[in-house]
């Protein structure tokens, strides 16, 4: 494989607020790329392992931060120049096929059917692996990911973070 | 009362500007000179210019955002205002990119850093860079002139408490430190430089420079994205551009641009982009090459005490303690500052994921970041990267050498002894593999021994330079000591591509002050 050809890209985030649907649900064992284009149902079995101890603990605002994330994610990759979403689009493709996730995991199971742990093995297999294309894999979901809730004033409150609001004063 | 907005003001007082993006049909524009990019080199020129009476135009493919915009959220700022919303990497991703994409370029959205070029770097460039007349005495004059035009003084506050962590670091160690200048006019101390200032304090290209020429007549066009330059012998003709939409996407709008002379602004990337898609002459086969980054490793630490590093001018204070210690061309330097601290910025540039990351964000505020850039470009072992055209663009292939890694390594014992010496509890080298070490002997040990790599290790870069430099030696240099065209002689170069190293210091005041002193000149010689 060229050195060029399956490297996803490291992002920076935006979020646009509108709650989407929840595409995530248990009873989907496998993807079907028309009903799910914007790759949330992936996203939203990764979500919980990179972001365990961030998110809230109330599961209503759990499902309220997981769609935000969602949403932010969505239109992160939406304004990536032309090549990084090339790569990020090529990398996600894989992780949504058997063949693709046998060569980049070692395993065809879906990944919505594998759990935390198996996930968490998984993300640290290629974090920690000796070949590029499995750590920029890691890298660049993990930056997408964390950009993307962090980008979020709802989800600050755990930092204690909060711009100020003399702009909103002065209006 | 709303703060005002001189940029909406001045539209509606009639300056010239053109939104490519709102453009249906192919456009032909002509003036005395077209300057593409706006930023630091291009604003400077543009206000030169039009003071001396030439008609100009300046083309920048970002689009034209003002205070009003500036609401102090990343999630806007990054994609309003920077190169690939902030995620641009070079080729193999080891090195993320900020450089600015809007009307004033990065100095829309840097962190007010002004330094003078210092003198090893002057004095590498006229010993082995063939560079004459760009002596500390030579620029006095123009540094002068850039730092009462751009209220250019050192900070006279005291610093955050993330800049004052450096500070006491550096006393406690007996280590050289300085108290920054910044170009800012009543600066309200918030902490956002790096997504536009909200008030105009900060004395950007986007408020100072770019208002005046389109006072004085000057003509902007935003959201062109210039393709490439037509040539023919010694001359150039046109500038052939393309319109883009708000989402930076091309539209089938052509704006072509004719000029009797023709300067490249367009930044350390684009410059050397614009020059390769053009095919200009290039026996010695120099554009693109040499392109440098202040390679930046980062180190964090906690403290007890809140450090609150989102609040308060992000830079105030660095240290040139490890610069220049082993000679300009020895062992590779590196200088110590801090960045300011906002969710994504260090959501992002740190490492790992669930808890352990969790743990660190929940401490945001408790966290303080030390950086060291790595002056690259002088060591034989420190070549840069290159520029080389894609498919889509270009993309900036940037291998870190030995010489980097030896630099990094000292960098991370540097900035952790530091941050000791200042109170930290505990330091975290940004790096994969490195847990929090909770003493200087337990660090200086641990970073002894660390791994460090290409994407294992974070690294970052603010300050793109070189691509274009400047030299009388044509074997090394693609324009003359007054950033004019060794080839065509209606072509200036005037931004930090024109550096032949990287300059061991924040670039934009040495843009400022060689561009002014290059501009002056050519508008000399356009008038007589």
């Amino acid at each position: 494989m060229e050195r060029r050809t399956f490297i996803t890209t490291a992002l920076v985030g935006t979020a646009c607020l509108a709650l989407g649907v929840n595409y995530c649900s248990s009873d989907h064992l496998s993807v079907n790329a028309k009903l799910d284009d914007k790759h949330r149902l992936l996203f939203s079995v990764l979500l919980p392992v990179f972001l365990d101890g961030a998110w809230p603990d109330v599961p209503a605002l759990k499902r309220d931060a997981e769609n935000r994330t969602l949403d932010a994610i969505e239109h992160t990759i939406s304004i990536l120049p032309k090549e990084s979403q090339l790569e990020l689009e090529q990398l996600l493709d894989l992780l949504e096929g058997r063949l693709g996730l046998l060569i980049l995991t070692g395993s065809m199971t879906p990944l919505m059917m594998r759990n935390s742990a198996e996930l968490v093995d998984m993300l640290q297999s290629w974090r920690t692996s000796f070949m590029e294309m499995m750590v920029t894999a890691y890298q660049g979901l993990r930056e997408l990911v964390m950009a993307s809730y962090y980008s979020a004033p709802e989800h600050w409150s755990r930092l204690h973070y909060a711009k100020p609001n003399f702009l909103e004063e002065m209006k | 009362m709303a703060i005002e907005d001189p940029i909406v003001t001045g539209l509606n007082s009639g300056w010239a500007h053109i939104n490519a993006g709102q453009l249906t049909e192919n456009q032909t524009l002509e003036a005395d000179v077209v300057i593409v990019g706006s930023g630091a080199g291009g604003g400077t020129a543009a206000e030169i210019l039009t003071k001396a009476g030439l008609s100009v135009i300046i083309v920048e493919g970002g689009p034209l955002k003002s205070s009003k915009d500036f609401v102090m959220e990343e999630r806007s700022a990054y994609p309003d205002l920077y190169q690939q919303a902030a995620g641009m990497k070079t080729t193999d991703k080891a090195i993320g990119i900020f450089q600015g994409r809007a009307v004033g370029g990065s100095t829309t959205v840097n962190w007010t850093t002004s330094i003078r070029t210092p003198e090893p770097a002057l004095a590498f460039w006229a010993s082995d860079k063939s560079v004459q007349g760009l002596s500390k005495e030579e620029l006095t004059p123009w540094f002068e002139q850039m730092e009462q035009r751009l209220n250019i003084s050192e900070w006279p506050f005291d610093p955050n408490r993330n800049n004052a962590a450096l500070k006491e670091g550096c006393e406690q160690l007996g280590w050289d430190y300085t108290v920054i200048k910044r170009n800012v006019k009543g600066c309200w101390n918030t902490g956002y430089c790096g997504m536009g200032c909200p008030v105009n304090a900060k004395q950007s290209m986007l408020v100072t420079t770019i208002p005046a020429a389109l006072e004085g007549g000057a003509t902007l066009v935003s959201q062109a994205k210039v393709i490439k330059l037509a040539h023919h012998d010694d001359k150039i003709y046109a500038v052939k551009a393309q319109a883009l939409d708000s989402n930076m996407r091309s539209l089938p709008v052509e704006v072509i641009f004719k000029a009797k002379h023709y300067i490249l602004a367009a930044g350390a990337i684009h410059t050397p982009t614009i020059m390769l898609r053009s095919k200009l002459p290039d026996p010695y086969e120099i554009i693109g090459k040499r392109t440098f980054l202040h390679p930046t490793l980062l180190s964090g630490a906690m403290f007890t005490d809140p450090i609150n590093g989102h609040s308060g001018a992000p830079q105030s204070i660095y240290s040139d303690e490890f610069v220049w210690k082993n000679g300009a061309d020895g062992e590779l330097g590196y200088k110590l500052e801090v960045p300011p601290i906002h969710p994504i910025l260090i959501a992002s540039k740190t490492i790992g994921y669930g808890q352990s990351h969790a743990e660190l964000m929940a401490n945001f505020n408790q966290l303080q970041v030390t950086i060291a850039l790595v002056r690259d470009g002088y060591h034989e072992n420190s070549p840069g990267g290159e520029v080389k055209l894609t498919e889509y663009g270009s993309t900036l292939d940037y291998p870190l050498t030995d010489a980097f890694w030896r630099a990094a390594r000292r960098a991370y014992a540097s900035m952790a002894e530091l941050q000791f010496a200042a109170g930290a509890n505990k330091v975290l080298p940004i790096s994969e593999g490195m847990p929090y070490l909770g003493s200087w002997s337990e660090a200086k040990q641990a970073i002894t021994n660390m791994d460090l790599a290409p994407l294992k290790t974070v690294v970052a870069s603010a300050h793109v330079m070189g691509g274009c430099p400047l030299g009388e030696d044509r074997k090394m240099s693609m324009v003359n000591s007054y950033g004019e065209s060794h080839y065509f002689e209606n072509l200036s170069v005037m931004d930090g591509s024109i550096f032949p190293t990287s300059l061991g210091a924040n670039p934009q005041l040495s843009i400022y002050g060689i561009t002014a002193r290059n501009a002056t000149r050519l508008a000399e010689k356009l008038k007589s």
